[in-house]
């Protein structure tokens, strides 16, 4: 569901330019990301690599309007995130973004069916038939009026899937999400992954997983906060890190 | 709005101090209802403004007066016409009260009376006739109802010889009158040797608001070192002043309650929230605004907070009963009237209550809630 019909749908989905992040922990500080630049095509499936600590989780995050860079700009859509307020940015999450997490964060307490709907009922919709379609999608069918507890890893992956696109959004962000899932369960959730970007979704995501990084037509690597490859730009130059004081 | 059902056994903890709370509350105000009507009908159906008794326990004559009992002392006849000579006095009706024991625990209660009594008890409804002469007996619905006497009935009274026709039956008037066997007075005197002297004599007053002025003047006349002079609306103003200090108590601890309630409700909730603060970040990620979720916090403590106080009103309810014979057995003067009075009205105000208390308790989660980053 398109939002702003008005609005040309523009190639370019993601527009970063200097992207900075710095957490705040009392008198600490800490850098998690030093200006980086990059695009993303709407269509593209996108893999953030990078070692632990890299600032891949701190990126994605800013790329799904959850928090506010501290330096550069970043345009989702066409908007421009850091100058958004709460509100707003709570509009680009509810219709624009559809986040997957590495730990589900499905609702103990609510069926399959009621998480799936959750965006819906937040974006005040409510459409059954959609519902039990996308749950066909991802293969849950017959486990729509189970709990999450009653449901293995990879089944409350998918379920959270279907939970992402409900709310039809443009930009799928997803934070390692096999990464609780053993090497068979993976497959599946990344054919699954493929299938949606054949149908025109904007994939990104942050993996460990070398079969998923090269399942994806671009790769975003991410070193101690900055982009290596050819997606470096002159942004991306070595800096003095924040430190502090 | 989807509900967020969670842990059963911390809701139920909270939902049972809700449930106290209100409980408390609700019989509280209805006992305080209940007791003072029950107060004011009981001196509407005595048609009294003055009780007089010998000198004695003024908490005591009442008692006995009102309720049936065996009297103590007496008042000489001849008071009788002092008391009439007082100005504002408008009816003094004297009485002979004697209570006989029965095998049951019960006792049977026979009141000497003139025709005076008649105008005061203007809500008597007769079946029959006043009795006429010395072996006719008046009747109360419920000692008719208990022995099965009918009008025209020839009964023997326990405590008084030979036997006695039922000339009159008195209709129920939801006092204690409906416990007493009535006789004429002289008949009375004869019977239990005590000639020429009353147990205690009631006085209707020309105007209820002159009370002050009649008590003085009769506590003046000649005959008033031996009387005990007890103004009615001012016993039953004693009484209710009693009970209001004590209910000043009872309305501080059930606050309280309430407040402690309340604290334990915004608790549970917060302890809810620090569990499931990830949670709720994910709610935020999918696209609850602020908003949502302090929707979502406060609606949940405000049906806590329902669900508890309609428990405590159901058992207020169904403890009503226990309540009050406990409350009668604790008491120093009860009405015959229901103590505890259970209306509509105290269940609205319950409710309303709990759903500002709700409200309340509420607040502190849900604001705290919404500030959860996504
Ligand atoms: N909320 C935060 N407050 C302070 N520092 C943070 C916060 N989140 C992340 N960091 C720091 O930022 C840096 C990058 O963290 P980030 O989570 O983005 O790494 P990552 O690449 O996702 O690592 P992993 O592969 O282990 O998930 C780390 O040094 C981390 O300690
Ligand atoms: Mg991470």
């Amino acid at each position: 569901m398109r939002n702003k019909p008005d609005t040309e749908p523009h190639p370019i989905l993601i527009q970063a330019e200097g992207l900075s992040k710095v957490y705040r922990r009392g008198s600490e500080t800490v850098a998690a990301l030093h200006g980086v630049t990059f695009e993303i095509r709407r269509g593209e499936f996108v893999a953030i690599t990078g070692p632990s600590g890299s600032g891949k989780t701190t990126l994605l995050n800013l790329l799904g309007a959850m928090d506010v860079p501290t330096a550069g700009t970043l345009i989702l859509d066409g908007f421009d995130v850091a100058s958004l307020t709460e509100s707003g940015r709570t509009q680009l999450r509810r219709h624009r973004v559809g986040f997957v997490f590495q730990h589900f964060g499905l609702v103990p307490t609510l069926t399959v069916e009621e998480n799936v709907a959750l965006p819906a009922f937040f974006a005040r919709r409510n459409d059954a038939r959609q519902v039990s379609e996308l749950l066909e999608t991802v293969g849950l069918g017959h486990r729509r009026n189970y709990y999450p507890s009653e449901l293995s890893g990879g089944e409350m992956q998918r379920a959270a899937i279907a939970r992402a696109l409900v709310n039809r959004p443009p930009l799928w962000p997803a934070d390692e999400p096999t990464g609780n899932l053993d090497m068979q369960t993976g497959l599946t959730v990344l054919g699954l992954f493929r299938r949606l970007n054949a149908d025109g979704l904007t994939v990104l995501v942050v993996t460990h997983n070398d079969v998923i990084a090269s399942a994806a037509n671009r790769r975003l690597d991410l070193r101690d906060g900055r982009l290596m490859g050819p997606d470096t730009g002159p942004t991306s130059m070595p800096r003095v890190p924040a430190g502090p004081g | 709005m989807k509900e967020f059902r969670r842990r059963p056994v911390r809701t139920g903890i909270t939902v049972f101090g809700v449930a106290v709370a209100i409980a408390t509350l609700a019989s509280l105000l209805a006992f305080e209802r209940g007791y003072r009507r029950g107060l004011v009908s009981e001196l509407d159906r005595l048609g009294a403004h003055i009780l007089v008794v010998p000198k004695g326990r003024p908490f005591d004559a009442a008692s006995i007066a009102l309720h049936g009992a065996n009297w103590p002392c007496y008042l000489r006849e001849s008071y009788l016409r002092e008391v009439r000579s007082v100005p504002d006095v408008a009816t003094a009706a004297p009485a002979l009260m004697q209570a006989t024991p029965l095998e049951d625990g019960r006792s049977m209660v026979v009141v000497g009376i003139t025709g005076d009594y008649l105008k005061l008890k203007t809500g008597w409804t007769l079946e029959g006739h006043f009795p006429a002469s010395g072996l006719d007996v008046l009747v109360g619905s419920d000692v008719a109802r208990r022995r099965g006497w009918r009008l025209g009935d020839t009964v023997e009274i326990p405590g008084m010889p030979g036997s006695r026709t039922v000339s009159g039956l008195l209709a129920p008037t939801g006092g204690a009158d409906d416990g007493f066997v009535f006789v004429p007075l002289e008949e009375a005197q004869r019977i239990l040797g005590r000639d020429r002297v009353l147990t205690h004599i009631l006085v209707r007053l020309k105007d209820p608001e002159a009370l002050d002025g009649a008590v003085g003047r009769l506590r003046g006349c000649n005959a008033g070192m031996d009387m005990n002079i007890v103004p009615l609306t001012h016993l039953f103003r004693t009484i209710q002043a009693m009970i209001r200090s004590t209910r000043g108590w009872l309305g501080a601890v059930a606050f309280m309650a309430l407040l402690a309630a309340m604290t334990g409700v915004s608790n549970s909730i917060l302890m809810v929230l620090s569990e499931r603060t990830r949670e709720v970040g994910v709610l935020r990620a999918i696209g609850a605004s602020p908003g949502d979720v302090f929707r979502l916090f406060w609606l949940e403590t405000l049906l806590t907070c329902v669900l508890g106080g309609a428990l405590g009103l159901f058992a207020a309810m169904v403890a009503s009963r226990g309540v009050e014979s406990w409350l009668r057995s604790h008491m120093p003067f009860a009405p015959t009237d229901p103590l505890v009075r259970m209306d509509p009205l105290i269940l609205c105000a319950c409710l309303v209550g709990t759903v500002l208390m709700g409200s309340l308790a509420g607040l502190l989660p849900a604001w705290r809630a919404s500030h959860i980053p996504p």
